[in-house]
């Protein structure tokens, strides 16, 4: 790859010969990851075909990590020159690159066993509490809230101790919007004294509501901050609130249960 | 910080002629800020690691406002992406150019580097600019999604790393211009931004191909 330019040039200094031109390597480079990219681009509008489409999961996505990989390893090994550059430079870059894939790809794996990306395919909207779907993470297993034939007994546990956990966590968190005693404020907490809701009252609603929030609103998603444990006394001591009417409470909003 | 790298080169006589310590060799016979960007590029991999890493943890987690798929144009994100690839080749002309001793045309292909990119960054405005007034995808506040805040803070960070790049590049051939920076010992320099120019470039080529191409899959 010598190419003499001397010509044009300022004149090398005595003796020194100048290191050889890459000028064409790059130039090739370039065109072969422009190739590359259009095939990436083409990958998506095999959507029209549904022959082709079908394999999207198993083999397109693969095939576009893939390629990415080759760009990104044709940038650093060629462009960046690391290929043919000192160990020491490999080090300084590689082994954090190396440590940041596996924090990128831990961190991938929590999410798809504590979500749901691949499940329910898209988020959860608004829509979708109001419709009573209850998410995985809420609605299954040992996180589940209570079903609302065991309420009565659940309930009455948490009764024996003035629902003091949930009273806990109401004060630390709630008092805010809702106010000590669950009237509410205007524009921010609705009133949990009355016997209206706006997105159902029994126990597993209220559960979901706490867990995930309510979009549009300043009610926060708690599952953020507290575990299943913490949301579900919290619900127990809302749903115990019903019907004490706080003076000076918010008026009535959504549907009287 | 300088002065200490200037002592390095006194005492090992590596010699040393009035110019920025930083493209000195040290001790190791190693220019000091080639060793350095490499180590910077090498924190900065854990940094858009994190940011790419955040944005899938909470993918598909948005309980309100437009989801990816409402928002990307993957025509318009294609042009700037092979444009800021392109910029590549030009960045690593430009370096060549500078070891061949032939500055003029080492300030051209750097010029034609910072064109390429500021393009790239006016398209990301224009993005933003439509995906924050006409899809609503907030940032912050009471109506932000999970998908908005971490889209914008990823996507954001590296948008301003672009436009630092193309303000060093603007600041680099106005340096070669005027001759305060020569080829030769000084070519380091340009290499160095180099490199720091093609970092960006490969954060991109893997936003572009986990966030907007597999997007297009599901």
């Amino acid at each position: 790859m010598s190419h003499g330019h001397e010509a044009d040039t300022l004149g090398a200094h005595g003796g020194h010969a100048l290191p050889h031109s890459h000028k064409k390597q790059y130039i090739i480079l370039g065109i072969v990851l422009s190739i590359v990219t259009f095939i990436e681009l083409g990958i998506p509008l095999f959507k029209g075909v549904p022959e082709l489409w079908s394999a999207a999961q198993e083999v397109w996505a693969p095939l576009l990590i893939v390629l990415s990989i080759f760009k990104f390893g044709a940038v650093v090994g060629d462009f960046m020159h690391l290929r043919n550059d000192l160990t020491l430079y490999k080090f300084l870059f590689i082994s954090p690159l190396v440590l940041a894939m596996f924090s990128f790809f831990a961190i991938g794996s929590l999410s798809v066993v504590h979500f749901h990306p691949f499940g329910k395919g898209y988020a959860v909207t608004a829509q979708d509490l109001a419709d009573g779907y209850v998410p995985p993470t809420v609605g299954g297993g040992a996180d589940a809230p209570l079903a609302d034939d065991k309420f009565e007994a659940a309930f009455a546990d948490a009764q024996k101790t003035g629902f003091a956990k949930g009273k806990e966590t109401f004060t630390a968190s709630c008092v805010s919007c809702h106010r000590a005693d669950g009237g509410g404020m205007p524009g921010l907490g609705v009133n949990l004294t009355d016997d209206c809701y706006k997105h159902g009252g029994k126990i597993a609603a209220l559960y979901t509501t706490i867990a995930k929030g309510v979009s549009g609103t300043a009610m926060p998603a708690w599952q953020t901050s507290m575990d299943s444990e913490k949301l579900r006394q919290v619900s127990y001591y809302v749903r115990s609130l019903k019907g004490t009417n706080a003076a000076g409470g918010k008026e009535c909003e959504g549907a009287k249960e | 910080m300088s002065a200490h790298a200037e002592n390095l080169t006194h005492d090992d006589a590596h010699g040393h002629d009035g110019h920025g310590a930083l493209a000195e060799n040290n001790f190791l016979g190693l220019p000091n800020i080639k060793l350095a960007m490499w180590a910077f590029l090498g924190s900065e991999c854990m940094f858009f690691g994190s940011l790419i890493g955040t944005y899938f943890f909470y993918h598909g987690n948005s309980l309100s406002g437009p989801l990816p798929k409402d928002v990307f144009s993957i025509g318009i994100t294609s042009i700037s992406t092979f444009l800021l690839l392109m910029s590549s080749v030009t960045m690593a002309l430009a370096v060549d150019s500078m070891k061949q001793q032939k500055p003029s045309t080492a300030r051209n292909f750097i010029l034609a580097t910072a064109l390429l990119g500021a393009t790239f960054v006016g398209f990301q405005v224009l993005e933003f600019h439509e995906f924050y007034t006409e899809k609503h995808l907030v940032f912050a506040g009471p109506n932000a999604s999970l998908f908005g805040s971490t889209f914008y803070t990823m996507t954001g960070f590296h948008g301003t790393h672009v436009t630092v790049g193309v303000i060093w590049l603007v600041i680099m051939s106005i340096l070669i211009q005027k001759k305060k920076l020569v080829p030769g010992k000084e070519a380091v320099n340009v290499e160095v931004m180099g490199l720091y120019w093609h970092f960006v470039d490969i954060v991109w080529i893997v936003i572009f191909t986990f966030v907007y191409l597999l997007e297009f899959l599901k």
